[in-house]
């Protein structure tokens, strides 16, 4: 059983909606696995059936082997997933360790609770109330409730949405720090920064539909595509004077697309050195995952809630 | 691939599940203590109330049930108040925060089960409903000379009984309100007027236009079921067997309603 989670065209509809329509793809252990995709795409919906917390209508999903379908297999499964939901969902009157306390005694193995306290970085909080925590101290608490039962396979619905940028780098250490520790993890994400910070995995998630899976680095064949190299045209140079071809030209900024951005530089730079020509703003672009993003859900965008940072 | 089955016979224990329902019961009270909002309104305002009312107006007579003292018509209202307030009014608030925060559904997606959850809900209101039940009695004792129930057996039994069915109604409107900002004002304006009809401050002639309507709710019953285990008024039977049915009556028509609309996750903005 070296696959954490298998899903074989999975559908889920709700009254007026196709939310889920036909997905597939697998995570392996010990793998952080990503849908991307923007607000409405499927994401939360495809993790709660995951979850066993929303029945499919039709598909095939095992998740640690057992279909999270069947009744008979949730207590079984709940003990060794943990969640992370996109709300803050903490009691905001106990204190740190009484939240964790309560939830460790639910699991049968449950991990020591100081050093979850220490792990997600509350040791100095341990007695404070949660009420009093900040919002990106308030996620981590919530992401050490997902862990404290020590869960072979970890889902986290955006657990970034909403903390501030220092926040959001100290929650993907953790997250990096529980991967490194053998957990599988299955996120939901419409940052791109922090899928390709985090994911060894992607699956671009639009309409209900996998637009695009693959490794974080090669989704959409980026790393294999075009680059583009812009730079401003040095003053009393005409574009014929040239030793390459622009693709474009917007006003003194010169763009070249070339799938051999080597060669390509290397004759536009020894030109420039042979005729002590100045080249400035010289930038050497490939597609961002956010490109490929933007490209790949672009029907899907509709008004500004689906659009991504 | 397929190891659940003796995992799970081999986890089946009784002991395991009570010892869930005790860790569970724990944090409950916890959480219900510590929050304040409930133990104010619940314990705090019947405790205030009866002290002040008791030390006012708590001498006056009232003709309609056999010349008792006010006082003595108060100490069951509160009794009565106790059990609903923490049935009804906090356990609503507290299941529609819990819903909207998402901790329902956290709850659901961990491996606590939900019939635990559920008897450690019922238990916690329970031991909540009878520290007030207890303060009551010995404020009303001790205080104002109003004696112990004549019949404890019949007192228990309608405290019982209201708990589980205003647990139940609480449960049922927590389903039907839609958010946490309306959650506290709902069942606060629906919970004090139904006490006002029902003559929680001012008993109501029996035979009254009030007294008539409030014969179709929940409320005025309860009350009347802890007043005869007071044996109040005068010359009657503990045993208030007709109120009873109809408050259980409205206890099953509330699960039924709760079945059918309850929801553990929060709506989706």
């Amino acid at each position: 059983m070296t696959l954490a989670l298998r899903v074989d065209n999975l559908r889920k509809s709700y009254p007026n909606i196709m939310a889920v329509d036909d997905i597939s793809f697998d995570v392996e252990r010990g793998e952080i696995f990503a849908l991307l995709g923007p607000n409405g795409a499927g994401k939360s919906t495809s993790i709660e059936v995951f979850e066993g917390f929303l029945p499919r209508d039709s598909g095939t999903v095992e998740v640690l082997g057992v279909d999270p379908g069947d009744r008979q297999h949730l207590p079984w499964l709940r003990e060794r997933i943990g969640v992370v939901l996109q709300e803050l969902a903490v009691e905001s009157f106990f204190t740190v360790r009484q939240v964790l306390e309560r939830n460790a005694g639910f699991y049968p193995h449950p991990r020591n609770i100081d050093e979850v306290i220490e792990m997600v970085g509350l040791t100095e909080k341990r007695d404070a109330k949660v009420k009093k925590l900040s919002g990106g101290q308030q996620r981590r608490l919530d992401i050490g409730l997902g862990i404290v039962g020590n869960p072979e396979l970890l889902f986290l619905d955006e657990p970034t949405t909403g903390l501030d940028p220092a926040a959001r780098r100290t929650t993907w250490d953790l997250i990096r720090l529980l991967s490194s520790q053998g957990t599988t993890v299955l996120m939901s994400s419409h940052y791109m920064d922090e899928v390709e910070a985090l994911a060894h995995r992607v699956a671009v998630l639009s309409h209900g539909r996998i637009a695009a899976q693959g490794s974080t680095a090669s989704l959409g064949g980026r790393d294999k595509g075009e680059a583009t190299i812009r730079f401003t045209l040095p003053p009393n140079v005409a574009v014929a004077d040239l030793p390459v071809t622009p693709s474009r030209v917007d006003g003194n900024v010169i763009e070249l697309r070339t799938a051999d951005d080597l060669t390509t530089l290397h004759r536009l730079i020894s030109w420039a050195i042979e005729g002590n020509v100045a080249i400035e703003g010289l930038t050497v672009a490939r597609e961002t995952l956010e490109d490929i993003y933007l490209a790949l859900t672009r029907d899907d965008r509709d008004g500004s809630e689906a659009r991504a940072r | 691939m397929n190891v659940t089955t003796s995992d799970k016979s081999a986890r089946g224990h009784w002991r395991h599940d009570l010892r869930l329902v005790a860790h569970q019961v724990k944090y409950e009270q916890l959480a219900f203590w510590l929050n304040r909002v409930g133990a104010i309104f619940t314990v705090g305002f019947s405790v205030v109330f009866l002290v002040m009312l008791g030390a006012s107006a708590g001498n006056q007579l009232v003709k309609s049930l056999g010349n008792i003292r006010l006082v003595q018509y108060y100490v069951p209202g509160f009794i009565a108040y106790g059990v609903m307030s923490a049935g009804f009014n906090t356990l609503a608030i507290t299941l529609v925060v819990r819903r909207e925060t998402g901790l329902l559904k956290r709850l659901r997606l961990s491996p606590l089960p939900s019939w635990v959850l559920i008897a450690s809900i019922l238990l916690s209101t329970t031991i909540v409903a009878i520290v007030q039940v207890l303060l009551m009695l010995v404020i009303g004792r001790f205080g104002y000379h109003v004696a112990f129930p004549s019949s404890w057996i019949a007192l228990l039994l309608a405290v019982l009984v209201g708990i589980i069915s205003f647990s139940a109604m609480g449960v049922a409107i927590s389903a039907v309100i839609p958010n946490q900002e309306t959650a506290g004002p709902v069942t606060s304006i629906v919970f004090f007027v139904l006490l006002f009809l029902a003559g929680l401050w001012f008993p109501l002639p029996s035979g009254s236009g009030l007294a008539k309507f409030s014969n179709y709710l929940p409320v005025r019953h309860l009350m009347i079921a802890m007043d005869r285990s007071f044996l109040i008024p005068r010359g009657t039977s503990p045993w208030a067997w007709h109120d009873l049915l109809v408050v259980a009556l409205w206890g099953a028509g509330a699960t039924l309603l709760s079945m059918r609309r309850f929801r553990w996750s929060p709506r989706r903005s």
